[in-house]
């Protein structure tokens, strides 16, 4: 049970700064994840916390107490690699042991929380495997196992599914949770994967380049990005480009003659000028009034069909249909498109920051 | 700081590292340097250089030694490539057999095989013989010919383990994609594999060609006035009248740069054009049909046969039968007997050597090869290049420079058995930190941040994680270390005395001596030895047959 305060935080590489003045918090048995880019300093930031990298500036600190020359070995924390990491020379059940070992645990005690934790990743069969033998989901599950029988005050989990096949890697997140929930451990996770950490996480931290862009639960990042980067890394949207137009005190987008969105209730009243839209695909549904706009192409996915249509200003939306046969539309064709306003994100275009009103969901 | 104890170790142990460097290695080297330019009255000189520029007999023996050196180059080149490209193209049958074959003419004693091959053809051989009996005289095999076929069948194994290890590594779409592109077999195998296989021919080439350059037995017992700048420097110095030690080294120096000249080319040729295969799609060997299929099998077995055939000819002679050092016909014991009642001092050093070269190799190696690993600072930047000098060491140029730094001086050391132990440990040691340094850097680092993660310090995770996991294969290197020892005469040629006598030294002075019954049988002991190590260290590694090189 461990609540854990990240605050200034600065790491260097050799001069170069990789993370500057970071700062977070994450709650007790809270399920936290670092999303972002490759290079981000996601992984960085999770070794800082796990002990393996220095720390150039700033604290962190567990439950109030700050840790930062506390050595890795002592900090208590049980960490999940992206490679595995199992000893290859011991077995599944040698290797979930291995951790209990050292902190002299009665025989019989370790024997039966090894057991546990095996069963409860669903490995309980394949105590006797070397990890050789076994395939990567289930060194995996071995792995979690070996980082939950210590009751670490604290899970850190650095990409674990990203080296396993995608039906296995949605199975295992569900492994994770499970684990995770019936631990109550605070867990500190990392992925580049945003489906994954909407999956899982209880409140995540989209980095870029070092720096925090958002932190929030997964609904707050995806209806309410901070800014463009996040709009555009979490889930997929449609990026357009208008003015805002202030019209007898009502603030609204022009998205073609005469096709005009009233936003007035939603976007920040001191707004105005150009902005851009994120225009999730789920707020756009065809009808048989709205924006007139000009069937680009239709591709069948299977339950859904991904429709990309011309609105009249030029730019191109990509929403969904439930898919029928015949196709509804073939190329050429006009529809009509509803758009739902309280799916529409708006940034300010030089700086590409958020002018939403207020920070309802 | 909490780290304070640990950068403490590994300072120290760097410092040990470069103390143990500077007076195993750049004393040594430097005091053949300076006796190089000095005379026998301690003033300072070139004229020892300027002798070696002047005398025709120097210029013969540095002539010589190229010689020699791009003979033995080619030959083991066509030799090995041949084998190789059929042993993992074609279905040869006992492939398995040909390889052993291959380990048995790397592992047999230096110099065994040039006396079995007078033994078949010298001025007495028995081959000879026999074809003269059949009325057809062919000339002796002394000199440089001789030389020349015993290199070429004592070293083409690098070649054939190189290159072989190469082809088998070409990915077969890239050949199939080429044949998709309308090129021929023969176009196929120039355009597409030859450049694949290009580093590893160059590598196992090279490889022959500094060894061959340092030989001195062959040469030696083949070359009948034949000089080489290795013999040159060994007549020097061990001259009984007119020993000449200043001449030794100036010619030592010689050998050092030749040989830097070519273990820098060979760095340099191999660190180019390293292809990266997949493994995903070996290439299939092709079972061959009629006259091709035999053609096939004859080189393979042909090369593999003459390769081992010193080894087979030295197992055999030493069960023949023997009054002195005559044979008669029939088998016995004899030869062993003698072995055992009075050389059984000899065998003892041999083993007692090797086994305290090979322990302190594989400590200070592992130790070392920790810190070049684990440590990465300019410092060990300059460690890793520092322990390339011993491998353009030949034996010989060790030997004298152990006299030339260890005879006088701080340290004196000549005709104890340390500096015997010490001269195998300084040249075998670079090959143990690299080897561990690379499986180190091959171990991810995640399993000791695992280790560290539950709760162990990172000397222990260390202890407990890494060192089981690199164990098997520092094993397996120790073993190897050992063949070598084992079978090193060069150096210890130099350094022995009377009571410090090893086994290569004896058979070699018994070969001199013309009591090949002994040096037979010793030989096969030497023999029995080595294999059991390479057996060993197979068994902790899998079979590798690369790791012998």
């Amino acid at each position: 049970m461990t609540k854990i305060a990240l605050q200034a935080l600065r790491k260097e590489y050799a001069g170069q700064l990789a993370i500057s003045d970071l700062n977070l918090e994450i709650g007790d048995g809270e399920f936290f994840t670092l999303l972002g880019p490759s290079g981000c300093g996601k992984t960085t930031l999770l070794r800082m916390i796990a002990g393996f990298n220095s720390i150039e500036g700033g604290t962190i600190s567990f439950d109030g107490e700050v840790i930062n020359d506390r050595p890795a070995s002592e900090r208590n924390i049980g960490m999940v690699f992206q490679n595995y990491a199992l000893f290859p020379q011991m077995t599944a059940a040698k290797n979930v042991g291995f951790g209990l070992q050292t902190r002299r645990i009665a025989r019989s005690e370790a024997e039966r929380r090894v057991e546990q934790a095996l069963a409860s990743v669903h490995m309980a069969h394949l105590h006797d495997r070397l990890p050789g033998q076994m395939s990567g989901g289930q060194q995996q599950r071995v792995a979690l196992a070996r980082a939950l029988v210590i009751k670490p005050a604290l899970l850190l989990m650095d990409e674990p599914l990203s080296n396993l096949d995608a039906k296995l890697r949605v199975e295992m997140r569900d492994t994770i949770r499970q684990a995770q929930r019936d631990a109550g451990i605070t867990t500190v996770y990392v992925t580049h994967d945003q489906e994954e950490a909407m999956a899982v996480s209880d409140r995540i931290a989209v980095m870029n380049l070092g720096v925090v862009q958002q932190v929030g639960t997964p609904a707050e990042i995806y209806r309410r990005p901070a800014n463009r980067f996040v709009a555009e890394f979490i889930g997929k949207t449609n990026l357009l480009e208008c003015d805002l137009i202030r019209h007898e005190g009502k603030l609204r987008i022009e998205l073609g003659k005469g096709q005009v969105i009233d936003v007035t209730d939603i976007v920040d009243a001191s707004g105005s000028g150009r902005v851009q839209v994120s225009v999730r695909p789920e707020a756009v549904k065809a009808a048989s009034t709205g924006l007139a706009a000009e069937v680009v192409d239709e591709t069948f996915l299977g339950s859904h069909s991904q429709v990309r249509a011309r609105l009249q200003t030029g730019d191109i939306v990509e929403f969904l249909e439930f898919s029928r046969r015949p196709a509804l539309w073939t190329r050429g064709d006009t529809v009509f498109l509803d758009v739902d306003t309280d799916l529409l994100t708006f940034f300010d275009h030089a700086s590409g920051v958020s002018i939403m009103r207020g920070d309802a969901v | 700081m909490i780290v304070m104890p640990r950068f403490n170790f590994w300072t120290v142990i760097m410092i040990l590292t470069w103390v143990m460097l500077f007076v195993l290695l750049f004393v040594p080297v430097g005091s053949v340097l300076v006796s190089s330019l000095y005379d026998q009255g301690g003033n300072f000189t070139l004229a020892n250089y300027t002798k070696f520029l002047a005398e025709s007999r120097f210029h013969q023996a540095f002539a010589n030694t190229l010689v020699v050196g791009f003979g033995g180059l080619f030959g083991a080149l066509l030799l090995g490539s041949i084998m190789a490209f059929c042993v993992s193209r074609f279905v040869i049958r006992g492939g398995k057999f040909v390889s052993l074959l291959a380990i048995l003419a790397l592992v047999s004693p230096p110099f065994i095989g040039a006396y079995s091959w007078i033994v078949l053809f010298g001025a007495g051989g028995v081959v000879r013989g026999f074809l003269r009996d059949l009325g057809i005289s062919m000339p002796p095999i002394y000199g440089v010919g001789g030389i020349l076929i015993v290199f070429s069948l004592k070293f083409y194994p690098y070649v054939y383990l190189m290159v072989s290890g190469a082809l088998s590594n070409v990915n077969r779409s890239l050949e199939e994609a080429a044949e998709g592109l309308g090129l021929t077999p023969w176009q196929r195998t120039m355009r597409i594999s030859f450049p694949m296989v290009f580093p590893a021919l160059t590598a196992g080439g090279l490889l022959a060609l500094i060894h061959a350059i340092a030989d001195f037995g062959t040469p030696r017992l083949l070359g009948r006035g034949y000089n080489v700048l290795a013999t040159e420097a060994f007549t020097l110095y061990a001259a009984e009248v007119g020993s000449n030690m200043s001449m030794a080294t100036t010619i030592s120096v010689v050998l050092i740069i030749v040989s830097m000249i070519f273990v820098l080319l060979q760095r340099y040729m191999s660190r180019r054009n390293v292809y990266h295969g997949n493994m995903i799609n070996k290439p299939i060997r092709i079972q061959l049909k009629g006259w091709r299929n035999v053609l096939a099998h004859f080189a393979v077995y042909f090369i593999g046969l003459c390769g081992a055939l010193p080894v087979i000819i030295s197992v055999i002679y030493s069960f023949r039968k023997t009054s002195g050092p005559v044979f008669q016909d029939g088998f016995a014991l004899q030869s062993y007997e003698r072995i055992l009642f009075g050389l059984g001092d000899v065998v003892r050093n041999s083993l007692s050597f090797s086994v305290a070269a090979v322990a302190l190799i594989v400590v200070v190696g592992t130790v070392v090869g920790v810190l070049v690993a684990r440590r990465t600072s300019l410092n060990t930047a300059l460690l890793d290049g520092a322990f390339m000098v011993p491998y353009v060491m030949p034996g010989i140029v060790i030997g004298i420079a152990f006299i030339a730094a260890f005879n006088t001086g701080p340290i004196v050391l000549t005709g104890t058995a340390a500096i015997i132990i010490l001269s195998i440990f300084i040249r075998r040691l670079p090959y143990t930190v690299r080897t561990t340094a690379t499986s180190l850097r091959q171990l991810s680092p995640s399993m000791e941040e695992a280790a560290i993660s539950l709760g162990y310090s990172p000397f222990q995770a260390f202890l407990r994680i890494t060192v089981p996991l690199i164990m098997p294969g520092i094993i397996a290197g120790g073993m190897l270390s050992f063949v070598t020892a084992i079978n090193e005469l060069s150096s210890s040629l130099v350094l022995y005395v009377g009571s410090t006598m090893t086994m290569p030294v004896r058979i070699y002075l018994l070969i001199l001596d013309g009591d090949f019954g002994v040096a037979a049988a010793l030989s096969t002991i030497l023999l029995l030895l080595s294999g059991s190590a390479v057996y060993i260290a197979f068994r902790f590694m899998g079979r590798n047959e690369q790791a012998l090189l």
